[in-house]
């Protein structure tokens, strides 16, 4: 039950990685499925570091491409992004 | 109707031909946007650009599709660079073709407006020795939003 978390820019750089896996049954069950938030909370337990760069004000999430809330549920083989608001064009 | 990420430099005299390919419509607009040589009153020196490029293809592609419905194109093109730049670099095009200049001249604004908060790129500024991550400014916030909620 793996997804893929990446990480881009000043949260990449912050973090010093770009992707990484995620065991999903670590925050889900079948009665209670993992949504983002709870993804975010179990990375935030890495350490202080990791806290700081996922609870920073603005951060942005998507999942499967797309900006979510925290509340998106997530499933097996997504791909969970975490980025600062995009600064493009 | 398509969409470019491309680390080198913009042909923008190819882009515009291939644009308005043999039958130009009646009405052509085109926006060229380059590294500016200054941020917050200090001399830029280079500028580096990250992207997510599978989810700034898609949203990019999204948007393009956005336009052609809001502004009734018949063509369009998007091309945003990554990877390094340096000052006076091209960095994005956009163009669009239409019956009038206003669904033109308005699809180039709607598709720069929205890319710059909505397309997964972030840029890191060379200012003299340092370098810093761009900020997300309240100005690109209230342009996006002013596409947001008008009449079709």
């Amino acid at each position: 039950m793996n997804i893929t978390i990446k990480l881009f820019a000043a949260l990449r750089e912050a973090l010093g990685e770009s992707e990484l896996k995620f065991e999903l049954s670590e925050v889900s069950s079948d009665a209670a499925p993992a949504d983002v938030a709870a993804v975010k909370a179990a990375l935030a337990n890495r350490g202080a570091d990791w806290r700081e760069a996922l609870y920073q004000p603005n951060l942005v999430h998507a999942l499967n491409h797309k900006v979510v809330f925290t509340d998106a549920v997530v499933s097996e083989g997504d791909e969970l992004a975490f980025f600062p608001p995009m600064t493009g064009g | 109707m398509s969409v470019s990420l491309q680390p080198e430099a913009i042909n923008v005299a190819a882009e515009y031909a291939e644009l308005i390919g043999d039958e130009p419509g009646a009405a052509v607009a085109t926006f060229t946007g380059y590294v500016r040589g200054h941020a917050e009153g200090q001399a830029l020196t280079a500028l580096e650009l990250e992207h997510y490029p599978e989810m700034a293809q898609k949203v990019l592609l999204s948007l393009g599709k956005t336009a052609v419905e809001r502004f009734k194109l018949s063509r369009w093109r998007i091309v945003h660079r990554f990877g390094s730049l340096s000052v006076m670099d091209s960095i994005v095009w956009v163009g669009a073709v239409a019956e009038h200049r206003g669904e033109a001249i308005a699809a180039c604004e709607f598709m720069m407006d929205t890319l710059k908060t909505d397309a997964p790129f972030w840029k890191r500024e060379q200012v003299g020795a340092g370098e810093q991550w761009v900020a997300r400014r309240d100005i690109d916030i209230y342009r996006r939003k002013r596409w947001q909620g008008e009449a079709q």
